[in-house]
């Protein structure tokens, strides 16, 4: 068998606590990704999946465990520039034009100017929005930043995308758009994504595989390979499999809240 | 007309408030204190102000000293003002040194140090300055400190998710996200700033506005005091003048935030 291109193994993440005991976030993750795979985490809220997802770039350190890339094991921030981030909250820097977000990352890896002003203009016009280059963020909608954001992850051409709830701020409207210009932009590059939601529906449209984390301390609870061809679009929601899924996944989370001791203790 | 005052609604706003408040000075100089010892018309001063320009020209060295003053202690301020409340916010150990003297000197009033700096610095250009800078320095040091410290931690994470080296990350994200904390900084320093040169020139100077205003005041020669006034009022407006053309030219993508 390959080498997959990401493996989690026996991941844990943990805090000081209020007391003597430390505050477990997850622990016992243990996750394998092959290349050009689309993997959704979905789980209740508070279980840990941003969290995780910032322990896989080197953004926060493990507690336990090993994350290997390539079959490389990784050693936090320092290290190589192999996963590009997607952020909640669009995080593109306000002084900078949209060309010039997307070009941050490519100024890291000291690329040579015009080459890169090449490859952020490309990427730019992958996720649609060639014409705003000289935009500042304050110019575009909220639908438009998450693609700048979108750009600038794709533009250092990562071994792993990873996302963390890129369009949870967005309205329920240009939310479902940007779910379409996703599967879009995921068939031209075919990146391995790893993408974090609450939302259940999106996970399944999205990914080739749903991953489900139990309530805190957040573990990989359950996995389900998504029986839907490619390419989607947002009829496939009412296919009996797709709808069969949701169900599922949906009870196993319920499952979780009330094992977590009820909504109002989330 | 109306068109025209929809165009330039803000403008004519401004014009209007200012003249509404000479008329009202005129009226309360002429009309209700109707005693030119106490208080002169804005005309009288304006008479004053011309006469002193452009016929004996006797301000100038007043407004090149305070003028001076200022500008070197403001220089000063920012030259140690700024790194220092960067380093505060980027090194724990910094800040804790720092702190307790920064909020100490920062509530202190100022005017309080005037007599020990012109002991210590005799009554030169040295001790006018440092009082000048000891009023514009905290202002800009403590917006300094903490503009890098409120920045985005999502913009540091994304520097680190880029792999982007630590100078990369000053220079690149903290920096330009601390630019708009700074210009607030050196707006609040530039009233302080000019009071400090009111508060300087009235300990044992010979020249300057404040010189002017003191002196002015001790022989009751009212229409020279408020031309002193009005040449720090002025002095004020340029300055907000020049950091909101610096504001522009430093930070365009905020433009279209405050309008």
């Amino acid at each position: 068998m390959a080498i997959p291109i990401l493996e989690l193994r026996n991941l844990g993440r943990e805090v000081a606590g209020r007391g003597a005991e430390p505050f477990v976030i997850f622990n016992g993750i243990n996750l394998t990704v092959r290349d050009g795979e689309f993997v959704s985490i979905v789980g209740p809220s508070g279980c840990g999946k941003t969290t995780l997802l910032r322990v896989i770039n080197g953004l926060l350190s493990p507690s336990a465990g090993q994350i290997f890339v390539d079959g490389k094991e990784q050693n936090g921030a320092d290290g190589e520039l192999l996963m590009g981030f997607v952020f909640q909250g669009a995080a593109l820097l306000p002084w900078r034009t949209s060309l010039n977000n997307v070009l941050l990352g490519l100024e890291g890896r000291k690329k040579n100017t015009p080459d890169a002003q090449a490859i952020a203009r490309k990427y730019l016009d992958l996720v649609g929005l060639s014409g705003f280059e000289q935009h500042y963020p304050h110019e575009l909608s909220g639908g438009m930043q998450q693609r700048v954001n979108l750009a600038r992850a794709l533009a250092v051409d990562p071994k792993i995308l990873l996302m963390d709830e890129p369009f949870a701020s967005l309205d329920a409207q240009t939310r479902s758009f940007m779910q379409l210009e996703l599967l879009r932009i995921w068939s031209q590059t075919r990146k391995t994504v790893i993408f974090v939601t609450h939302m259940i529906s999106e996970a399944i449209l999205l990914s080739d595989r749903v991953v489900v984390l139990s309530h805190r301390p957040g573990r990989i609870r359950s996995e389900f390979p998504v029986p839907l061809p490619r390419p989607r679009d947002m009829e496939i929601k009412s296919d009996r499999r797709f709808v069969e899924l949701e169900n599922t996944v949906w009870k196993l989370i319920e499952e979780e809240v009330k094992a977590a001791g009820g909504f109002a203790k989330l | 007309m109306l068109e025209l005052y929809k165009k330039n609604s803000p403008a004519i706003h401004k014009l209007l408030s200012i003249m509404c408040g000479l008329a009202v000075w005129h009226v309360l100089a002429t009309v209700i204190v109707a005693d030119s010892s106490f208080l002169v018309s804005p005309l009288a001063v304006a008479a004053k102000s011309y006469e002193m320009l452009f016929q004996t020209a006797e301000l100038y060295p007043h407004l090149l000293a305070s003028s001076s003053i200022f500008f070197y202690g403001y220089l000063l301020s920012i030259a140690a003002g700024v790194p220092l409340g960067f380093l505060m916010a980027l090194s724990p150990a910094v800040r804790d040194y720092v702190h307790p003297w920064m909020t100490t000197l920062y509530t202190t009033p100022r005017i309080a140090f005037a007599p020990v700096l012109l002991l210590w610095l005799g009554i030169g250009a040295g001790a006018k300055v440092a009082i000048v800078f000891l009023g514009c320095v905290f202002p800009i040091l403590i917006n300094s400190y903490y503009g890098m410290r409120v920045v985005n931690r999502e913009f540091v994470e994304l520097a680190r998710s880029f792999r982007l080296t630590r100078l990369a990350l000053f220079w690149k994200i903290l920096l330009p996200a601390s630019v708009p904390f700074i210009l607030s900084g050196l707006r609040l320093a530039l009233g302080r700033g000019l009071t400090g040169v009111a508060i300087a020139e009235w300990f044992g100077a010979t020249e300057g506005l404040g010189y002017l205003i003191f002196f002015a005041g001790q022989t009751l020669n009212v229409p020279v005091l408020f031309v002193g006034v009005t040449a720090f009022a002025l002095l004020g407006i340029l300055g907000f003048e020049i950091l909101r053309k610096v504001e522009e030219i430093a930070t365009p993508w905020r433009k279209k935030l405050q309008t």
